[in-house]
């Protein structure tokens, strides 16, 4: 359990579901930004998060935009 | 097997919810196994599968491409077609056109984009309970639930103030098409327009398409920083905004930017009164703003159901289910699912959890103004805990003859220290 929990996993949007509610934004802002001209969420730097964090964001997004690579 | 059930557990009777929403029927609804089809109007195929579990309701609203919003309605009764059309809005669509008609407006209600009303929220907050305090209390509603959130959407939206109490007065007369009689003849505010075709069937949304268009010819004269510039550029676009999805999109905004927050802040102060030792908590420590909001928005459950229908056969909690019919989330049973609230009952603003279904139970119709709602209940009940203003309730509470929004009409309040 200990050992899974510290895994990191990356996170993808898929674009097409992406409805910009910024529930990603919010919960995780280093990783996740709206683009202000498209407002869909998009992925920053290597998008990794420890996997129980992952969890909670990928299971918060409304759309069920978000899924580990 | 389908489970019919039986008419003492009938959940839909607008009447029953003028003592509140019948919690009793619902948690016997959730204690039988599956899910329980219930008879609605005079024809068999018009009845719904009542989803009244917490998990299940997730399911439903998480699987959009299985319970559709476009189809029917998202109201318990089937539209025409020709009234499905010409009444659309971001509630009755799917995927493609949801996530288009979404994402037009979705950047203006992101938490981040939010923050910007913070302070004007909190002007509004101020005034509204300096207006209670020096009348020495009133009707809630009136004072405080009412004004807040409507005079922050006005300002998103860039309508001017002093037409507050107009839109107020036509979102209390669409309310009324949500169950109670219609207090309007079908001509009034000069509409010509089949009632059928409109929203809520009420003459009254003749008036906000009115209103909305007039609006939106003064802005598209002299463009403004607000809403209302925004959706006529996109409109000015074609292919992004059609003149029918303007006055529906601005209509919605208007009706569920300000009623159902409303009912939140109305729930919110009674709740508050019955339980005035949650207000002095909330007072010694403000780091319980976050899961009092939520405990509040539990606690109100402003909409008490949404619909789909089922686009395919398929299968929810072992019962079978079949292409077209109705499925319909009862966010009200859901929000005391014992089996996710431990003592669903008891009001704890310490609760946590972040899983009311308030805003839906989760998926691509997720509440658009979810934040804003959070903003202008947080700040109104950090307020009074500023001011160590508690409530005292003086009347009776008067509710909505509703079984699908939990409204609350009047309710007196009196300040107490």
């Amino acid at each position: 359990m200990s050992t899974q929990s510290s895994e990191r996993v990356v996170l993808l949007v898929d674009t097409d579901r992406c409805i910009g509610s910024g529930m990603c934004e919010m919960l995780e802002e280093a990783i996740f930004l709206i683009d202000e001209d498209t407002n869909i969420a998009g992925v920053l730097g290597d998008g990794s998060l420890p996997s129980e964090r992952a969890a909670v964001v990928i299971d918060r997004c409304p759309a069920s935009a978000i899924s580990v690579l | 097997m389908t489970a019919v059930i039986e008419s003492s557990l009938n959940v839909t009777d607008s009447s029953l919810y003028l003592d509140g929403i019948p919690h009793d029927r619902f948690a016997a609804l959730r204690a039988q196994p599956g899910i329980a089809w219930h008879p609605y109007g005079d024809d068999d195929s018009a009845g719904f599968w009542a989803v009244t579990r917490h998990s299940d309701v997730k399911e439903v609203s998480k699987n959009a491409e299985m319970f559709s919003s476009a189809l029917g309605h998202t109201n318990l009764w089937d539209l025409e077609a020709d009234a499905l059309e010409a009444r659309r809005s971001l509630i009755d669509t799917d995927a493609p056109d949801h996530t288009r008609l979404r994402r037009l407006i979705s950047s203006v209600f992101t938490p981040k984009n939010i923050r910007r009303w913070g302070e004007l929220t909190r002007s509004v907050v101020s005034d509204v309970l300096d207006d209670f305090e020096a009348s020495e209390g009133g009707d809630w509603v009136d004072l405080v639930a009412a004004p807040l959130p409507i005079r922050v959407i006005l300002a998103i939206l860039g309508v001017p103030v002093e037409d507050a109490d107009y839109l107020v007065e036509l979102s209390n007369y669409l309310v009324e098409g949500t169950g109670g009689e219609q207090s309007l003849a079908p001509d009034a505010f000069g509409n010509t327009t089949e009632l059928r075709l409109l929203p809520f069937n009420s003459p009254a949304s003749h008036a906000m398409f009115e209103y909305g268009a007039r609006l939106a010819d003064l802005r598209r004269a002299e463009p403004q920083d607000d809403m209302v510039t925004m959706l006529v550029q996109a409109e000015a676009d074609g292919e992004k905004l059609s003149a029918s999805e303007f006055r529906n999109l601005f209509h919605l905004l208007i009706f569920a930017g300000n009623e159902t927050t409303r009912t939140a802040l109305s729930h919110g102060a009674v709740v508050f009164a019955d339980h005035p030792e949650q207000l002095l908590r909330l007072r010694d420590d403000r780091s319980l703003l976050d899961t009092a909001t939520d405990e509040v928005l539990r606690w109100a459950t402003p909409i008490l159901h949404m619909r789909r229908t089922a686009t395919a056969d398929t299968e929810l909690a072992g019962t079978a289910i079949s292409a077209g019919q109705k499925v319909v989330m009862w966010y009200a049973s859901a929000n005391r699912d014992d089996t996710v609230f431990d003592d669903p009952f008891r009001f704890d603003i310490g609760r946590g959890g972040g899983n009311q279904f308030s805003f839906g139970g989760g998926g691509p119709h997720f509440c658009l103004g979810a934040f804003l709602a959070r903003l202008e209940i947080s700040a109104l009940f950090d307020e009074m805990a500023s001011r160590g203003l508690g409530l005292q309730q003086r009347g009776e509470i008067v509710r909505c003859p509703s079984n699908f929004v939990h409204g609350i009409l009047s309710v007196d309040m009196e300040p107490v220290r």
